[in-house]
This record gives structure tokens, C-alpha cells and sequence, in this order.
């Protein structure tokens, strides 16, 4: 009966423990989507209100009339979603050659790749600022997409992958008369779709959300990406020293900077897990 | 094997021809010619002076840049703990066959999908000193309204709490896919020999875990030390430099003074200190290996 009881106890614990997981995670989302709808008067009304007296969509208006918001989501958009096509394809070539090939310096090309993922980001920026502008390619898309192209979690991913397909399913293939890109195309990229997945999402994640190399190479208004204007527009930096941070459109941003993403993940939460634990495993 | 036989040979170097230009020209050459910025004293007009190490020997006697590596490291002390252990116990908590834990995993790891600069203005919203949320709630404990942001003392620690909220869910992925990799027999089969949770916990959960560990607090230790975004959206630095971190310094140096060689030194600092962290990690390993 004791026994019993602790059990119950301890359920109960742990049910509490969940409750409070689910509303801290949860409650700075809903506050932002909540003052989002606030109309100027509400927003600094004190007690905070967690449902809008009069729900409106100024402040969304607000935003896409007076900021260039539409044309900062449009180029995050193609910028990682140009970056993620190149990315799985010229990876893919690569991680098969380094796992169903033999070819002379292999191993330490492999090794030299692979070094790269203790070696900063930050430690590239100065120069790739110097060789964009050198070929006046600062401010465009261009420059968002390229840096990208050359990550290391892509090929040492799917290198890993390809290492793990049977060699007697290849064998069958060359007997076949199938070529090596023919393999590649349609025997390795279709059994990989699950990893190649994980190095969409990882890839398209690590470039919608790029800060720092954005903001460095980008200054003009009309290539600026979506974290970079949302942080000089709606960032504590940005207000009139003295003024009140104008919360309601900041709120609104931030909640179409989210949204997609959010949306994106319920859908594909199968593959964002996997992508995370794919990332973990690289250290 | 493909390309064994002779008329293959050239095969792997065209699969590798598009990647390795990229990595090339995109990732390693760059890597390699910030070192050598590193060693010139270079402002964007004008020639590029060789100076040695004189930039390096700079760094360490320029007030403000050791500053934002004390500053970095509050930070890290202040997070890497909260990010490591609360994401170990949030991964026990939804490993346990409960209703509920499925829903509790995808709102915990949701915040992490936010990118970082709307982390910063969603926080920056909540920190508001005089509308705030935070304050008001805080206010029921009989606790007076904190200046988060513009308060030397509150900035980090404000920081430090948004970037928990933000990452904590990368590390309970992680804990939980190495939870979940250990054998139920075995914990059983200690259960039914009579051990307590705790010991089941202690002598064969943790000890499965330690490649996860390895891991977990190896990403988060590189993770934490590259603040920036959350900080330059929120604080800018500041007030008095109290959230000066390392790469922001970088950053402020190569494209706001555009001192190219003093921001390269900086970024290769930065270098050096993962390059410590991982070895120190690996060394501590070591030791605690030996006490087994």
C-alpha cells in the first residue's frame, strides 16, 4: 500500500515537472503572439493582459507597410534554399567518392575536411568580407548563399551513410553496366533520403538563421536578410534613446519571422530530432 | 570497389571537384589567410603592414578585450551548467513512459527553431524594466522591479536566461537519443537485484551515458563562447560593456574600426579557446577514467 502510494506520489511529481516545462518553453511565445495583436494603447497597459481587448492587425500593417519586411523574408528564403540544393548535391558527389572510391590521398583530404569543424567561423569572416569585395559581390544574394556551400557537417554526414551500404548492392549495379554517376543518382541519393533530410534541415536551419556573416556583408537595405533586419529594426539598439522600444510591431515581426518556422517543424519534427542528433554526433 | 580498375581513376576526383572548390575557397583558404591578416596591422585603406605577433601581445594587455573574455566566461558559467545538467533531467523526465511526454518534448525544443535575433527581441519585450512581464510577475514574489537590461549586474544573467529558454532543448535531443540507446534489460535486471532508482541511475544510466556527455557539454562549451546575436540585439554590449562578449569584440573591431588584422587575431583567439576547451574536456575524461 505504501509502495503504492510513493508511486502515485511520484507521478504526480513528475506530471508537475511536464506542466512546468510546457509553460515556460510555451508562455514567451504566446506573450509574443499575444502583444502582436495589441493595438498601441494596450500594449504597456500594466497588469499585463494575456488575451487583447481589441484584437487588431496594425501592427502587422505597420511593419510590411514601413519596413522592407516582405523583401528580407525573400531573400532568406532563396538564400537558404539555393544554399541547401547546392549543398546536398555537391556533398553528395563528395561523401560518395570518399566512401565507395579508392583514390590516391583519400584518407588525408578526409581528415583535412573533417579538422575544419574545430576551426570557427568567425575565423573566416575577415577574409571572405575581403574576397567579396574584391569581386564586388558584397550586398547580394550571392554572397549570402556561397560561405555556405562550404560546410563540413554535410559531407562527413552522408559519408558516413554511404560507408554503410552494402558493397554486393553496388557490385550488382556495375554489373549491370551502370556508371558511377548513374549510382550515384539513382542507387545512393534515394537510399540516402533520410540523411540527405537531416542535411536539408540542417543546412537550410544554419542559414535562415545566419547572423553574423549577413550582417557583415550585407548593408544595403534591399539584400538585408531576416535576422539581420529584424535586429536593426526591432533591436534594443535601434530606438531613439530616451523613447519607449515600439513592442507592438517588434512583436508582429518577430511572429512572421517565426511562424514559418514553427509550422515547419511541427510538420517535419521527425526529421528536425534526427537532424539534432545528427549534429551531436559530429563532435 | 569503384575506380579499381584503371579507366575509373579520374571518376572520384570529378565527384570531388565541386565540393572541394567550395570548401576550398569558401571555408579552408579563408581559415588559413585569417591567420596571416592576423599578423598585419591592416585598416580596410592602405597597405597591410606585417607586424608578427604584435596583435596577438595587443589583445592582452587591451583592457577592453580582456573584458569581454571575462565576460564570456561569466556567461558560460552561468549557462553551460543550466544547459547541461536541466537538459539531462528534462530528458529523463520525457524518457519516462508517461502520457504526456511526447507533447512536453516538442514545446520543450520548440523555442530552438526561433532564430536567434527574435529570441533577442522577444526577451527583450519580457526584460522591459517598466512594462515588462517578467517584473510583473516577480512582483507577486514581493520582489522590487529589476532593470534588467540596462543594469550592470542583470544584463548577463538576463541574457543567460534567454539563451537557456532558447538552447536547452538542442541538449535534451541529444540526452535523450543516448538515454535511449542504453538496454531496458539491464536496468531491470539491477532492479530486480534490489537497487534503488538512484542507484540504477548512478552506477549504470550515467555511466552509458558519458559518450552523450562527452558530446553534449563539448557543443555547448563552443556554442556559449560564440555569443553574439541574442547580446547584440538586446544589450548592443552594453550598459558599461557588462555583455561585451568575444565575438561581438571581433566584430566591432574588423567592421565598425575596420582593424582588419586586430579583428583576425581576435577571431584566432577564439580558435585557441575551443582548441582548449576540447583538449581540456578530453584531459578531465582521462583522469576521471583512471578513478574507475
Amino acid at each position: 500500500m505504501n509502495g503504492k502510494r510513493k508511486k502515485h506520489l511520484i507521478r504526480i511529481l513528475l506530471y508537475f515537472f511536464m506542466i512546468i516545462c510546457i509553460i515556460t518553453s510555451f508562455a514567451p511565445i504566446l506573450w509574443m503572439t499575444v502583444s502582436a495583436f495589441k493595438p498601441e494603447g494596450e500594449i504597456l497597459s500594466y497588469p499585463p493582459q494575456w488575451i487583447p481587448l481589441h484584437p487588431t492587425w496594425s501592427n502587422f500593417a505597420y511593419v510590411l507597410k514601413n519596413f522592407n519586411f516582405a523583401r528580407w523574408t525573400f531573400n532568406s528564403v532563396i538564400a537558404a534554399l539555393v544554399a541547401t540544393i547546392i549543398v546536398i548535391l555537391i556533398d553528395s558527389l563528395a561523401a560518395f567518392a570518399f566512401a565507395k572510391m579508392k583514390f590516391h590521398g583519400s584518407k588525408v583530404l578526409y581528415a583535412v575536411i573533417l579538422s575544419m569543424l574545430m576551426v570557427p567561423i568567425q575565423v573566416t569572416i575577415v577574409p571572405l568580407y575581403l574576397m567579396f569585395a574584391d569581386v564586388n559581390l558584397l550586398n547580394t544574394i550571392t554572397a549570402l548563399i556561397l560561405p555556405t556551400t562550404g560546410n563540413v557537417t554535410g559531407v562527413f554526414i552522408l559519408t558516413n551513410f554511404f560507408r554503410s551500404v552494402p558493397k554486393n548492392l553496388l557490385d550488382a549495379a556495375i554489373v549491370d553496366g551502370a556508371g558511377s554517376f548513374r549510382i550515384w543518382w539513382s542507387i545512393m541519393l534515394p537510399l540516402a533520403r533520410p540523411s540527405i533530410s537531416a542535411v536539408a534541415i540542417i543546412t537550410f536551419m544554419s542559414n535562415w538563421t545566419n547572423f553574423l556573416w549577413p550582417l557583415v556583408s550585407v548593408s544595403s537595405d534591399a539584400s538585408r536578410t531576416l535576422p539581420v533586419g529584424i535586429a536593426q529594426f526591432f533591436g534594443g539598439q535601434s530606438g531613439v534613446s530616451g523613447s519607449a522600444p515600439q513592442y507592438g510591431p517588434a512583436m508582429a515581426a518577430a511572429l512572421m519571422a517565426t511562424l514559418p518556422a514553427i509550422a515547419i517543424f511541427l510538420f517535419l519534427q521527425r526529421y528536425f530530432v534526427k537532424g539534432v542528433m545528427m549534429t551531436g554526433i559530429k563532435g | 570497389m569503384i575506380g579499381k580498375k584503371r579507366t575509373y581513376r579520374i571518376v572520384p576526383y570529378l565527384f570531388l571537384i565541386p565540393y572541394l572548390f567550395a570548401f576550398i575557397t569558401f571555408r579552408f583558404g579563408p581559415s588559413i589567410a585569417g591567420f596571416f591578416v592576423s599578423l598585419t596591422r591592416w585598416n580596410i585603406v592602405g597597405q597591410a603592414r606585417f607586424v608578427g605577433l604584435q596583435n596577438f601581445i595587443d589583445l592582452f594587455r587591451d583592457p577592453n578585450f580582456m573584458r569581454s573574455l571575462i565576460n564570456t566566461l561569466y556567461f558560460m558559467l552561468l549557462t553551460v551548467p543550466a544547459l547541461v545538467v536541466g537538459g539531462l533531467l528534462i530528458a529523463m523526465l520525457v524518457d519516462q513512459s508517461l502520457k504526456g511526454r511526447i507533447v512536453t518534448r516538442t514545446f520543450v525544443f520548440m523555442p530552438y527553431v526561433i532564430m536567434s535575433t527574435v529570441v533577442g527581441v522577444i526577451w527583450l519585450w519580457i526584460f522591459d524594466a517598466h512594462f515588462g512581464i517578467l517584473n510583473y510577475y516577480l512582483s507577486f514574489l514581493g520582489i522590487r522591479p529589476i532593470a534588467w537590461l540596462s543594469s550592470v549586474n542583470w544584463a548577463m544573467p538576463a541574457v543567460a536566461i534567454a539563451t537557456i529558454w532558447w538552447t536547452i532543448g538542442f541538449n535534451m535531443i541529444l540526452f535523450l537519443a543516448g538515454l535511449q540507446d542504453i538496454p531496458n534489460e539491464l536496468k531491470e535486471a539491477a532492479r530486480i537485484d534490489g537497487a534503488s532508482s538512484w542507484q540504477v541511475f548512478w552506477n549504470i544510466t550515467f555511466p552509458l551515458l558519458s559518450p552523450t556527455m562527452i558530446v553534449v557539454v563539448m557543443l555547448t562549451l563552443i556554442n556559449t563562447f560564440q555569443v553574439f546575436a541574442q547580446v547584440y540585439v538586446m544589450t548592443g554590449g552594453g550598459p558599461a560593456m557588462a555583455t561585451l562578449t568575444v565575438v561581438q569584440y571581433m566584430y566591432v573591431q574588423s567592421f565598425q574600426y575596420y582593424r582588419l588584422g586586430y579583428g583576425s587575431a581576435i577571431a584566432y583567439v577564439i580558435f585557441i579557446f575551443l582548441v582548449a576547451f576540447i583538449l581540456l574536456e578530453g584531459k578531465f575524461l582521462k583522469k576521471s577514467g583512471d578513478l574507475n
